[in-house]
């Protein structure tokens, strides 16, 4: 008993994976002490400010620099035609397209760089941005992606004119970026031509921004002595910018220094490479001089990297009793100016083609065509893994369609529908092997704990009095972990990620990954890992990230891959210094390896009690007494290539009621249970998911990037864009299964975008139901009160 | 961003007189709060500018005129104004048909417009647009009366001078801002904004 007690004991000092450990990060973000890109100071620092475009579409005439050039403090102005020199005025795009960094004799988006001024500092370059005049003329615009391929369509991109061979398939128009398929259409459209029920919805997953609190900006350092370039930036994948700036700039990558620094959130705003950031390098590497560059806030919303955008058809084919037969998906993808998507190279859709969900779907089809518009850039993954947002919407928001067609409930046509867990792990017709889950448990768990009957009855009386109450339920499945090197790379490196372990004499530790932390609290959950690992108290583990130049090479947090790659890494690198550590105990406890069995920070000799090392005693051994031919210290590194993605899942259900005289919704009850495999902070856990359903009540609820027909953005302010703070927030009730994935050295999946993922159709779920019963199948998002009151106007509703 | 306007404005004198006010292109453009002509091009061409004054800030719009018809037999004028801000940052283009027709023996001076605006106006401004055009092009009836009634040498005609000198020289923000707000709340409360 005593045994067990001091076990135990033992066990809790670790604060090891299980446990709530609070975070380490906090300390110093709630003092203030947090150190972000813009509080770096240098000596003789100057300051970058972006010229931008009034217009979305015109012509550039003329720039005049003169005025701005006379202003004492500014130092430079640069334009393309200053740039075209170091052929740098163009940069590629992760997805195969370039992008104009300074705009070159036409500006495709309105805020569009076209000139940088370089200054003192930044008010003396603000007011400087004021004297640069430029001379456009207008063209036409194009913001409607559905006539991007009319016949008399303007055409956006002068500089692919003739170029029919895009970087994914033949373009068929010259705003066409690419087709790209999934599955058998054939074998689809039969299924769909004799099928008893078929069922179609249009939706449009409106274009967002994820806003992160902080926004981008670097500075740029050039050390003209040695040759030496420091860039700080706010990146979520500090060693792809490192290669990405040793291609471009022709310095060696052992020359380039790349540090993220404390990072204000990112969800995926932070992944891609902008215009500030190249001409704040060139501008320093000319004048010498650090640079900086930091976007404001309408810059930000305007510029840098927005998400989704996809105008979709979810169909379905069914029996009478709703077991599907075939899905079908087609896709408008509206990328922008320039196609500047986040995705694995060979996926241009994303990930999209998990959009078969949970679902046992014999065949399907995903066709997505991606089109130019006068619109910003982007089309990153918003608190999501590459496009997965979209392909659980559609799917999701489809099998309502379904369910109401049929007059089936939505809980009973998912559960008539669902993967069985025993046929885990499941290949999709699409291509993925769902590696765990086991549904109907989970959904079963949600329907009790909200007395899911109970509240079909209440709705049942409410609609009776004529009031609006509605029940949204989604049962999604992600895919994330980016991933398998087989099939995701970016830039041709593959998507593994790293951990590097050291354990120092004393048995403390230091460990840095290819990951950057946003927010995730990596310094305090990889720390729990080795704890559990290796045995030694992760109070005593220090996790550095983000430095190029100390941390092995990885792809970067995005897509919910920390903890499914650099986790994994993590625990396979202490389990290679564990295996040292057994050589060692047993070479200190002169047994064989095999007599040592691992008991919480310990080698201990089987049946022989009392003779035992811990981790501590072999660390110190590590450096002093090692068994003969072995190279002392105690220190391992691991590249893991995962063999799958991981499969996190959810079932969130959402009641609303919604006000009939001013559609204002208010949601009464959230509930989200969601399946992230093995655990190792529940409340970091916690947390994520609070964060990512408050970003999908924001999306579902608010959130809009709205473009009038002259391509003006209207919205790109606070005052505009919705941030959900504490007030609009509704209450969420969390819950959870574990369902472990088989294939992840801890068995744990991810977690921090699922309630993103899932929180979003659920909103629209709900809302929808609320108007069921008058025949509504689908709304488009942001549910916002005044378009809820149309909606009602529309519908008669009084 | 655009927006359409048609508008109405009885005329205090004879239709000939509103007429011949509407060619006078730089009687016109003074008309609209904040704006003048400062260069006649050619014929057909002016160049002018807007200031507008909000608190602190300045803008100020430059750009051209361009006068498209003038059709004397049907009293109609048309004209396309661009202009630019000096920052750049936002551009503003106003096609507008205007015509003086008689009815019941009124004078009546009939205006169609359609507003476009592109840039930070447009972003950060463009949900107010319709009321912000639809209240400057108030303020351009008012004073476009007070010009043809200033025409004579009766007491109105004096009046409507006095009124037209203590006009604002430049379009001042708040207090245009209130008028705005104004016109807002009586469009809310079933009223018409006024007119």
């Amino acid at each position: 008993m005593t045994e067990q007690m001091d076990k135990e004991t033992r066990e809790a000092a670790l604060q090891g994976m299980g446990c709530s450990r609070k975070r380490k990060e906090d300390a110093r973000f709630i003092q203030g002490k947090g150190r972000y890109t813009d509080d770096i100071q240098m000596a003789g620092m100057l300051f970058a400010d972006m010229v931008r475009s009034p217009y979305a579409h015109a012509r550039i005439k003329s720039i005049n620099k003169e005025k701005a050039l006379a202003l004492p403090g500014v130092h430079a102005v640069l334009t393309a035609d200053d740039l075209k020199p170091l052929n740098l005025h163009w940069m590629p795009t992760l997805a195969g397209d370039v992008q104009a960094v300074l705009a070159d004799e036409k500006v495709h988006f309105q805020y569009q760089e076209v000139a940088v001024v370089v200054a003192d500092d930044r008010y003396i370059a603000a007011d400087a941005v004021d004297l640069v005049e430029v001379e456009y003329e207008e063209l036409p615009v194009l913001v409607d992606a559905h006539k991007a391929m009319d016949a008399d369509a303007p055409v956006l991109r002068e500089d692919l004119i003739g170029k029919m061979q895009g970087a994914h398939s033949e373009r068929k128009h010259d705003n066409h970026i690419f087709n790209w398929q999934a599955g058998d259409k054939e074998a689809t459209d039969r299924v769909f031509q004799n099928a008893e029920v078929v069922v179609s919805q249009d939706m449009y997953y409106h274009r967002v921004h994820p806003c992160p609190l902080e926004t981008c900006g670097c500075v740029a350092s050039f050390d003209k002595v040695n040759g030496h370039l420091t860039v700080y930036l706010t990146s979520q994948a500090p060693h792809v910018v490192r290669t990405v700036v040793s291609m471009l700039s022709g310095l060696p990558e052992s020359k380039v220094r790349v540090i993220s620094p404390d990072i204000g959130g990112g969800f995926g705003n932070k992944v891609g490479i902008y215009p500030g950031y190249v001409t704040a390098i060139v501008a320093s590497i000319v004048l010498g001089v650090p640079v900086k560059w930091v976007e404001d806030r309408m810059e930000n919303i305007s510029t840098t990297a927005f998400a989704r955008d996809y105008h979709m058809t979810g169909e379905i084919a069914a029996d009478k009793d709703g077991i599907i037969k075939a899905l079908r998906v087609n896709v408008l993808a509206d990328h922008g100016a320039f196609d500047a998507c986040a995705d694995p190279s060979k996926f241009p859709a994303g990930l999209m083609h998990i959009c078969t969900g949970s679902y046992d779907v014999p065949v399907a089809h995903l066709n997505v065509d991606g089109v130019y518009t006068n619109k910003a850039p982007g089309g990153v993954a918003y608190r999501c893994s590459f496009r997965v947002t979209e392909a659980v919407y559609v799917i999701e928001r489809t099998m309502d369609v379904l369910a109401q067609k049929l007059g089936v409930d939505k809980a009973e046509i998912r559960r008539r529908n669902f993967i069985k867990s025993e046929q885990m792990p499941y290949k999709t017709c699409l291509g993925w092997e769902i590696d765990s889950g086991n549904y109907h448990m989970s959904l079963q768990k949600v329907l009790d704990a909200v007395d899911y009957d109970g509240l079909r009855r209440e709705q049942e009386e409410k609609r009776a009095k004529g009031e609006l109450m509605g029940i949204g339920l989604v049962t999604f499945t992600e895919i994330v972990g980016a991933g398998p090197s087989r099939n995701c790379d970016i830039l041709g490196i593959g998507m593994f990620d790293s951990a590097e372990i050291r354990v120092h004499p004393t048995g403390s530790a230091i460990a840095r990954m290819g990951t950057i932390t946003q927010g995730q609290g990596h310094q305090t959950t990889y720390a729990q890992i080795i704890a559990t690992e290796l045995g030694l108290p992760s109070e005593e583990i220090q996790i550095e990230e983000g430095d190029t130049d100390t941390a092995p090479y990885g792809l970067g947090t995005y897509g919910s891959r920390s903890t499914p790659v650099a986790g994994a890494a993590t625990a396979v690198a202490a389990r290679k210094i564990k295996a040292k550590a057994q050589k060692i105990a047993a070479h200190l406890l002169e047994v064989s390896e095999d007599d040592l069995e691992w008991e919480v920070d310990r080698f201990k000799v089987k049946g022989n009690p009392g003779q035992e090392k811990t981790m501590k005693e072999i660390a110190w051994a590590a450096y002093n007494n090692v068994p003969e031919g072995m190279e002392p210290g105690l220190e391992a590194v691991d590249y893991y290539d995962p063999p799958n993605f991981t499969y996190p899942y959810g079932i969130y259900l959402c009641v609303v009621d919604i006000d009939k005289q001013t559609g204002e919704t208010s949601v009464r009850r959230f509930y989200a249970l969601d399946d992230c495999g093995t655990r190792i902070n529940p409340m970091i856990i916690d947390g994520q998911i609070h964060g990512g359903l408050n970003e999908g009540f924001a999306v579902a609820m608010g959130q809009e990037m709205p473009y009038d027909e002259q391509g003006n953005l209207l919205g790109n302010t606070l005052m505009d864009y919705f941030v959900p703070t504490f007030v609009e927030t509704p209450k969420w009730e969390t819950d959870f299964t574990v369902t472990p994935s088989p294939h992840h050295p801890l068995g744990a999946k991810g977690v921090a975008e699922s309630p993103h993922v899932g929180s979003i159709p659920t909103f629209t779920s709900a809302i929808v139901d609320a108007f069921a019963h008058l025949g509504v199948t689908h709304l488009n998002m942001p549910h916002t009160a005044p378009r809820l009151w149309k909606t009602m106007q529309e519908l008669g509703v009084k | 961003m655009q927006v359409d306007l048609d508008k109405t404005f009885e005329l205090p004198g004879s239709a000939n007189k509103g007429w011949t006010f509407l060619q006078d292109i730089p009687g016109v453009a003074s008309c609209m709060p904040g704006a003048e002509i400062t260069e006649q091009v050619d014929q057909s061409n002016y160049k002018g500018s807007v200031k507008a004054k909000v608190g602190p800030a300045t803008m100020a719009f430059a750009g051209n005129i361009e006068i498209k018809s003038i059709d004397t037999e049907k009293r109609e004028l048309h004209m396309v104004g661009k202009g630019q801000d000096s920052k750049g940052t936002s551009s503003a283009t106003m096609d507008l048909t205007a015509w003086v027709i008689e009815e019941d023996g009124k004078a009546i001076l009939k205006g169609k417009a359609s507003v476009t605006v592109t840039g930070k106006a447009a972003s950060l401004g463009g949900r107010m647009m319709t009321q912000v055009a639809d209240q400057i092009l108030n303020q351009f009836g008012k004073n476009f009366c007070n010009n043809v009634a200033a025409m004579g040498e009766d007491e109105a005609a004096v009046q409507a001078r006095e009124e037209l000198a203590e006009q604002p020289k430049e379009l001042n923000g708040f207090a245009f801002a209130w008028s705005v707000f104004v016109g807002w709340l009586r469009s809310i409360f079933g009223g018409k904004a006024s007119s």
